[in-house]
């Protein structure tokens, strides 16, 4: 809230003046028959197949709440999976060994290759598309976690040596606060491979889920509708990704000096409070 | 070796001291790759309760190494070294350690940084809130208790970093380049109010610089170390009286010092 509302809106403008620019040249372009008006729809029509899709017909909703929900669980899957190898992995030298080389060997294999195996293991419905959402969320999030945990600051480390700090200690205190902010990166790549994990997997076999109804309708040639449907995985994408954003700031407060004076305020009150306590007992 | 090291019977400002020696090396020497790199060779000195004792020479001359070896971080290849009598084994709590970076967790108030000694050794009282805070107070952050290390200048991290040192409880303090990456002004003025510090918790001291005139101007005894291999080549006694001005630096005896201090130096 640092800026007026005024000024924000203010900044916001020439965004949207390109936007409303690019818009009036496509519908244009498109009127004039400049391109073909089957394959690239007019922007007024994806508008309409909008309004029909969110308001008249109001089909989007339940598959829209099928894909979000493949997406958010395996995401948990692959993120729950992730860490705890990750953990695993930084406090056992031995488990690291023998855990790499497969995890390696998942990250360069294509996971979305996968999406017919998987398909025959967990069925046509909605297990299938968790799973693939997990496996390839898992990659970035197992990664990353690792990688925050074990290259922690050596000058930090030997501070910690000399200050006698045993393992659980060094843990708690240094490694994990240390790997917070390149886990939640781990998580945000995640969240957003969960969501092409879903609606890939739907692709390849569903009944349900805007990916059934994306190839619906381009089976049907209704490009306004399918566009109207590829926006919609925008929002999903973005909804998810400013869920873990939110998420991110709120965890890690010390980037923001907003956070950092949010947090001090709510510390010194904790402070303060324990000595009164402390006092009274005495 | 050093011939030099024993042969000081100290009329020290320090006036409290009993002159009972706390941290004694013999022959400490250091070898990193199998041998193939000599880090510093067989060292005697001793230092006695209540000392300040700097460590000067050029950078690679294995000061940070001999502070480490005195920290119980890493282990010697030779010799022997004694720290309140007890041959060093590894770190022990009452040995502190301060780093050229004031490596402060970013994400802990200045309070909570100077607590993380004691909160890994037990658990905290509302005693050590209070301790804290007088120690942040000594260091002259008293306002700045509940502010993150991000927020801080590079000269007033340094000094969380010292209150942190405190807060250890150590009686034997270990600073490598504390200030070293500060600029000159803020370099000075920390200096002064370490010395003022020390003496008033009667630390003893051992401060690693590059810099001959910041080394003499605070010590008690200067350590000169010189590189390729690393070697210490000469205890220098300094006699000046405490509590010393900034003046002091001004005085030709100061400066005849520093001349003897870069001669030994200057041979190589
Ligand atoms: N871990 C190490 N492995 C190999 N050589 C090292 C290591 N630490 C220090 N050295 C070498 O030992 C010598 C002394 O280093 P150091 O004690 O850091 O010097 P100073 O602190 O005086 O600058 C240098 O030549 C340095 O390269
Ligand atoms: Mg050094």
């Amino acid at each position: 809230m640092k800026y007026p509302v005024i000024y924000r809106l203010g900044r916001f403008i020439p965004h949207m003046v390109l936007l409303a620019l690019v818009l009036v040249f496509w519908e244009v372009a498109v009127a004039r028959s400049w391109v073909n008006a089957f394959m690239v729809p007019r922007p007024t029509a994806v508008f309409d197949s909008f309004i029909r899709l969110y308001v008249t017909e109001q089909t989007i909703y339940r598959h829209f709440a099928i894909t979000m929900t493949e997406a958010v669980f395996g995401f948990a899957i692959g993120a729950s999976v992730g860490i705890s190898l990750a953990v695993a992995s930084a406090v056992n030298e031995t488990f690291r060994r023998y855990v790499s080389p497969y995890a390696i060997v998942l990250n360069v294999t294509p996971g979305l290759a996968l999406t017919p195996i998987i398909i025959a293991w967990f069925g046509f419905g909605i297990g299938s598309k968790i799973a693939l959402a997990a496996v390839i969320s898992f990659f970035p999030i197992f990664v990353n976690t690792l990688s925050g945990l074990t290259n922690s600051d050596p000058d930090r480390n030997e501070l910690f040596r000399s200050l006698g700090a045993n393992a659980s200690q060094r843990f708690w205190k240094l490694q994990v606060p240390s790997a917070l902010p390149i886990t939640f990166a781990g998580l945000k790549i995640g969240m957003t491979t969960a969501l092409i994990g879903a609606v890939v997997a739907e692709f390849a076999q569903a009944t349900e889920g805007v990916g059934v109804l994306m190839q619906r309708f381009s089976f049907q040639l209704n490009m306004a509708s399918s566009v109207a449907v590829l926006l919609t995985m925008s929002i999903m994408g973005v909804t998810l990704y400013y869920a873990m954003e939110l998420l991110d700031d709120r965890l890690i407060f010390w980037r923001k000096d907003s956070g950092m004076a949010r947090v001090g305020r709510r510390r010194s009150a904790r402070v303060r409070a324990l000595k009164a306590g402390s006092v009274v007992k005495a | 070796m050093n011939a030099m090291s024993n042969a000081n019977a100290r009329s020290g400002a320090h006036t409290q001291q009993q002159g009972d020696i706390v941290i004694k090396g013999e022959g400490v020497g250091k070898t990193f790759g199998n041998g193939s790199v000599v880090a510093l060779e067989g060292a005697d000195f001793e230092i006695k309760r209540g000392e300040f004792v700097s460590l000067v020479g050029p950078s690679g001359c294995g000061k940070s190494t001999l502070l480490r070896m005195v920290a119980g971080l890493i282990e010697r290849s030779s010799g022997k070294l004694a720290v309140h009598g007890d041959t060093v084994k590894g770190p022990r709590s009452d040995v502190g350690l301060m780093f050229q970076r004031a490596t402060l967790l970013e994400w802990r108030t200045a309070l909570d940084n100077v607590l993380l000694p004691t909160e890994l050794s037990r658990k905290l009282t509302s005693a050590d809130y209070d301790h804290a805070e007088e120690l942040l107070a000594m260091v002259g952050l008293q306002d700045f208790t509940f502010t993150f290390p991000s927020q801080l200048s590079g000269g007033m991290q340094q000094r969380v970093a010292l209150a942190r040192l405190l807060k250890t409880g150590a009686d034997i303090l270990l600073l490598d380049e504390p200030f070293g990456a500060l600029d000159e002004f803020t370099r000075e003025h920390l200096n002064l109010e370490l010395m003022r510090i020390v003496a008033d918790v009667g630390a003893t001291t051992l401060f690693v610089t590059h810099n001959i005139g910041e080394a003499i101007f605070l010590a008690d005894k200067v350590m000169v170390m010189t590189p390729r291999p690393g070697r210490l080549a000469r205890i220098v006694d300094v006699p000046f009286e405490r509590p010393r001005t900034a003046e002091l630096q001004l005085t030709p005896e100061f400066n005849a010092l520093v001349a003897e201090v870069r001669a030994v130096l200057g041979d190589h």
